[in-house]
């Protein structure tokens, strides 16, 4: 049977300009605060569409995002193609803005049956002839939060073109259809994504799913609200793998940079009163994974092969060497001085087998990574030995 | 058949002590950020409860609510009766400080396989004899928004405790079921909810669901996934009836403060404001058939939330704003 393959690889950096990658990206934007990410999506997308008042968002808070360069620049660049919509919501000054840059403004007032996310895959669908609509992947900001009734109904469309592939992100989560009768490959991308997930039965009951690589998985389960559906879940082998006899819901969580952060400033005060006299030597450590490991073997995919490892490599690095800076920084800030900082390439795991082997390390201190400590505790237990 | 009545009074301010209300209400905490009107779901409850990171909500969230009070005065007020779930959120801090007052702390971080949502509507069920559990409604605050997962983890409690009426509430809408086969009455409050609600049909297919009160009324048809399912409807009247072979999920907007407009009585030939009967006034109401016109006169009344629309002038009789309910 047909694999039907899926990745959040547009949460990492585009691949280099001359490559063809497999999948190409449309942007839509809705109307709700931008993810922190927008500008990535941005740069993923050969097309993109604001729905109303997500002009609005664009104009106003993508500026916020990139503080480093003037407003107008920012505006100026990211301008989109296409504005669709009722126009009810979109501010008379951003659509001069816009329709002065050259993008095309769609009037949809007369149709008050769709949605505005509805019209924006619609006209994807059907005006965009130079885009290959096979290999196309549509990417949606602003379809969570807010009023339910816009977020189910903005569900309620990728029910209704279940033929496309279409992602609705939010800072906090990413979601999409896995339409029945097909074998789902999900590659998880363990620096971007996870490990919460869920599997949601939506529209109607599914009398069997199966999965591998989930902590809970499924083996032919039946799913239906009120009774068993799969949330607070957790991906733990970079594919998960699903097949049900129904349309499911796949969501996974977005990680958060800063969280990592928050905690070293909640660890580190420890260390505070002990650092004029401190009977120990303090090292923290911080595990880079490499290209490799971080992008998972996907199958003979050009965009995910050996051109595009150098760039996420580089990407690697350059957050890596962010981390280190950061944790000096929080350290200096606690006049923790003395405190050593280290990146080694390797997976968490080994770096504790390394931080006893090579430093004699007494005291680990490790991050409970979402689990909780004692989930956390059994989890690596069972999975060290 | 059976009419099921609901409505969202518990977003206006509770009755006067001597008035019997006809519902009693339990809130549970989650762990999002709290609704502005979070004060207000707090007094109408009878039983407060957070469910672990809740208690952070209430501890670090609710003084920002009253900017022009102690901290502390409002910590030791807003203290939950019940902190439950499996303590891998709750803040040592948080905790130690709610058990010194008297909070009641329940451990559950044995069960994995329920959330903490699931978890304290079976306490309030269970362990709560002396709330009269016909009459009981729970306000969830913090259910929506967020991961997903736990936002549809949430909604299923709802189908799994069809029997109790539980409402999720956030700051822009609120969600509640509508079960099968029953005749529901939603009454509509228009000083606090709408116009824009929904009806939705979770977990399987409606194949007839019939309404009256919308703008886009439901007239028998069917209603799935993948098809036609009403969103950005508009309550139209003050009632709306559905009635469906299927569970629903109704969900309506909350209004916005800068939506409303404050309703004013004012006699001038009074010398106070009377606030007691303003209060009353203001409870009522929305079943007065006068809500739903549209405005006369706005009179400047000294308070910011009024606006003046001509100079005060002297009348005989008692002024009565009213909102224009969009």
């Amino acid at each position: 049977m047909e694999v039907v393959h899926h990745s959040s690889a547009f949460l990492l950096p585009p691949a280099p300009a001359n490559h063809h990658p497999s999948l190409s990206y449309a942007l839509v934007v809705l109307n709700q605060r931008l993810p922190r990410f927008a500008p990535l999506l941005w740069q993923h997308a050969k097309l993109r569409l604001c729905a109303d008042g997500g002009a609005n968002r664009v104009f106003d808070e993508m500026p916020a995002l990139l503080p480093d360069e003037e407003a107008d620049v920012i505006r100026n660049r990211y301008k989109p193609d296409v504005i669709e919509g009722d126009m009810d919501s979109i501010r008379s000054e951003v659509l001069d803005f816009y329709i002065k840059l050259g993008t095309k403004v769609v009037d949809e007032s007369h149709d008050q049956d769709t949605t505005d996310l509805h019209k924006c895959v619609s006209y994807i669908r059907d005006f965009t002839s130079d885009l290959d609509k096979s290999r196309l992947c549509i990417l949606v900001a602003g379809a969570l939060g807010g009023r339910f009734d816009h977020e189910i109904g903005n569900i309620n469309v990728l029910c209704g073109f279940k033929n496309m592939r279409i992602i609705l992100i939010s800072d906090d989560c990413l979601i999409h259809l896995l339409p029945g009768g097909q074998n789902h490959e999900i590659h998880i991308l363990p620096s971007v994504v996870g490990p919460h997930c869920g599997l949601i039965p939506i529209g109607m009951p599914s009398k069997s799913t199966t999965t591998t690589g989930l902590q809970w998985n499924l083996n032919g389960t039946k799913m239906q609200f009120g009774g068993l559906i799969s949330t607070s879940n957790i991906a733990k082998d970079d594919t998960v793998t699903v097949h049900s006899d129904s349309d499911l819901l796949w969501t996974i969580s977005i990680k958060k940079s800063q969280d990592r952060l928050h905690c070293q400033h909640h660890s580190y005060n420890f260390f505070k009163p002990f650092r004029s006299n401190a009977p120990y030597k303090l090292i923290i450590l911080h595990a880079r994974p490499t290209a490799a490991s971080a992008m998972v073997r996907l199958p003979l995919d050009p965009y995910l092969g050996a051109p595009v490892m150098p760039h996420v490599e580089n990407d690697l690095k350059r957050q890596a060497t962010q981390v280190a800076e950061k944790t000096k920084e929080i350290c200096s800030s606690k006049s923790l001085n003395d405190a050593q900082v280290e990146i080694r390439d390797c997976h968490g795991r080994n770096l504790l087998c390394h931080a006893v082997d090579k430093y004699n390390a007494s005291i680990l201190v490790v991050g409970s990574h979402g689990y909780g400590a004692l989930k956390r505790l059994k989890r690596a237990t069972r999975e060290d030995n």
